[in-house]
């Protein structure tokens, strides 16, 4: 679906992105990850034709998004960082002003404005003007102009950044939506253990090059270069930690109040085996389980704070 | 026909309500009440009881004025912020990042940021057209006086867009279209003074081009050739053709037809450089030249 080659993008003597490059089939929810500066935006604006590229290759479907930007433009859904709505327009002139600019017109466009209200959950305020709508509210109208035209491709740059808990879980369940039709779908977000549930992959990227990229077991597996297993024991710790390091395929032990985090090099017939084992020495386990990765964990591991840029 | 969405979009919101309809009433009674004091007066006068022509001429010379005077203040401040202002509300990339080229994004702001004036423009002929009931002007003239106020109108407009398109702020960009059309109005005619005094030079053949970029000798020129007056501002501009001053005067294009020349070509030019500084994936000039330098010196490096 989009593949990009050895990008880069140069603002003077800075460079924004370096040798990027991404493939993200059809159908993935991409999750774009960095810390601030680091080249999302950049990025993100290039493959929407908003940021001339200084080098490399955007391909969506096999076509130089760079070269066809106009018309690939018709093919990609953009949603920014901020609003970008026009006050003095009601909910649904607004979605319409839009929707005319790709010559949809008459009941379609009514009817396309009045499904993608429903899929963001405005119907109820299609009369209101933009001017009086909640700042979650704002954003889920945003991301509903950018379903406008049907892309194939969304690429929402921090689709809930400042939104309340309430407003950020609505967010998720519309974009979970979405995955359920097919969209693939760019996204960054600080939020990361959002995006390590809504995600099929992740990239982490760190002063314009992209540092790790994968399914979230991947980025896990190559970082920590095993599984990771979080095992919770009522009481006698110490034993359980004595069983643990006597497996040479379990290592890297982060011991914590009742429980215990390990690197596990086996497979699923090892792990039953300790746990088997555990509970046949008497440790009285509580829970014993292969963790989904802690996106936290592996992004201050993998990228460098502001001290050390 | 496809309108133009960016355009659709902006009529909607200035003609939502009641504001636009008072502002046209409002506008066409100020120029009511001007024509009538000027025709009342005229009729007072002791010395002029027939139906005189110059009753005409006075009303139309003065609703001209006040109707030219309002496009040059009006249009730079409707239109300076038209670009600029999408920036600071953040919604020109959210344009941009659609299907809609750049030219059109342009041509449409520039449009509906005029519509207002243009709008006030056309409500207002019927007022003019009171003049004929006088005589001295013809529908012709009127005809050829919007069609002036128009060309006019858009280049102000194409001005303003310019500098919005090209400076952050709507502040700056407003204070630089006002200063661009200070610069045409009365910088162009202090040049052209400069030199014939400087240099003695009254061959007003080279003269006149730089005066052909000027808006009030563009229009003062129209109301002279449309009062059959060859002196006044044709004379000062050689062009009295009749008067034996300059023999090339009779090839010379009028100035308001020179200046409407003038502003078709300007506003082109600036329509499409400013389509060109809001595509975000343009190639800049400066690029084009770093490159080429590149290329001279890894050619010579080579060598």
């Amino acid at each position: 679906m989009l593949s990009i080659r050895n990008l880069n993008k140069r603002y003077g003597r800075f460079q924004a992105v370096s040798e990027l490059n991404l493939d993200v089939p059809e159908g993935e929810i991409f999750g774009f990850v960095g810390p601030n500066g680091a080249g999302k935006t950049t990025t993100m604006k290039i493959i929407c034709g908003l940021l001339r590229a200084t080098s490399g290759e955007i391909t969506l479907d096999g076509v130089d998004i760079i070269r066809n930007s106009r018309r690939m433009k018709e093919k990609i859904g953009y949603m920014p960082d901020f609003f970008g709505v026009y006050d003095d327009l009601k909910v649904n002139e607004y979605l319409e002003f839009y929707a005319s600019i790709y010559n949809i017109k008459g009941q379609e466009r009514k009817r396309i404005t009045d499904d993608l209200l429903e899929l963001v959950d405005l119907g109820s305020k299609r009369e209101a003007y933009v001017d009086s709508l909640s700042r979650g509210m704002k954003q889920r109208l945003c991301l509903a102009r950018s379903l406008v035209h049907n892309p194939r491709l969304l690429v929402l740059d921090e689709p809930a950044s400042g939104m309340d808990p309430r407003a950020r879980f609505e967010m998720k369940e519309i974009l979970k939506n979405l995955k359920g039709m097919g969209k693939t779908i760019i996204i960054s977000s600080h939020i990361l253990p959002e995006l390590a549930e809504l995600c099929t992959s992740i990239g982490i990227i760190d002063q314009g090059r992209m540092v790790i990229s994968g399914s979230n077991e991947e980025i896990m597996q190559q970082v920590y270069n095993k599984k990771v297993v979080r095992l919770k024991v009522r009481d006698r710790l110490d034993d359980a930690v004595l069983i643990l390091k006597e497996y040479p395929f379990v290592d890297k032990l982060v011991i914590g109040e009742n429980t215990i985090q390990a690197g596990f090099g086996g497979g699923d017939g090892e792990m039953s085996r300790v746990l088997s084992d555990l509970i046949n020495r008497g440790i009285p386990v509580v829970s014993f389980a292969q963790m989904d990765g802690n996106l936290e964990d592996v992004f201050m591991k993998v990228t460098k704070g502001d001290d050390e840029q | 026909m496809n309108i133009n969405p960016v355009l659709l979009k902006e009529l909607k919101v200035r003609m939502r309500g009641w504001k636009a309809a008072g502002i046209i009433a409002l506008y066409l009674l100020v120029l009511t009440v001007v024509a009538v004091f000027i025709i009342y007066t005229t009729f007072m006068d002791p010395y002029s009881s027939n139906i005189d022509p110059q009753v005409s001429i006075g009303a139309y010379t003065a609703l001209a004025v006040f109707q030219f005077m309002l496009i040059m203040f009006i249009v730079p401040a409707l239109t300076a912020g038209a670009i600029s202002g999408e920036r600071e509300k953040q919604t020109l990339d959210l344009v941009l990042c659609t299907r809609l080229k750049p030219i059109s994004i342009i041509t449409g702001k520039l449009f509906a940021s005029t519509s207002q004036t243009l709008l006030l423009i056309i409500a207002s002929f019927p007022l003019f057209s009171m003049v004929f009931l006088f005589g001295g002007i013809s529908i012709k003239e009127v005809m050829q006086l919007f069609g002036f106020y128009i060309v006019t109108a858009v280049t102000i407009g194409c001005i303003g867009i310019f500098f919005s398109a090209h400076l952050k702020r709507t502040t700056a960009s407003t204070v630089f279209t006002y200063g661009t059309l200070a610069f045409l109005a009365f910088g162009t005619i202090f040049i052209g003074v400069f030199y014939i005094r400087i240099f003695y030079n009254w061959d007003y053949n080279k003269f006149l081009p730089i005066l052909y970029s000027n808006p009030l000798t563009g229009f003062g020129s129209l109301l002279a050739e449309q009062f059959g007056y060859y002196g006044g501002i044709n004379a000062f501009l050689g062009l009295s053709a009749g008067s034996g001053q300059n023999p090339n005067a009779a090839n010379a294009i009028s100035p308001w037809l020179g200046n409407i020349i003038f502003d078709i070509v300007l506003s082109a030019v600036l329509l499409i450089l400013s389509a060109a500084r809001i595509n975000p994936v343009r190639k800049s000039i400066f690029s084009y030249i770093r490159f080429r330098g590149r290329k001279k010196k890894k050619a010579s490096d080579s060598i």
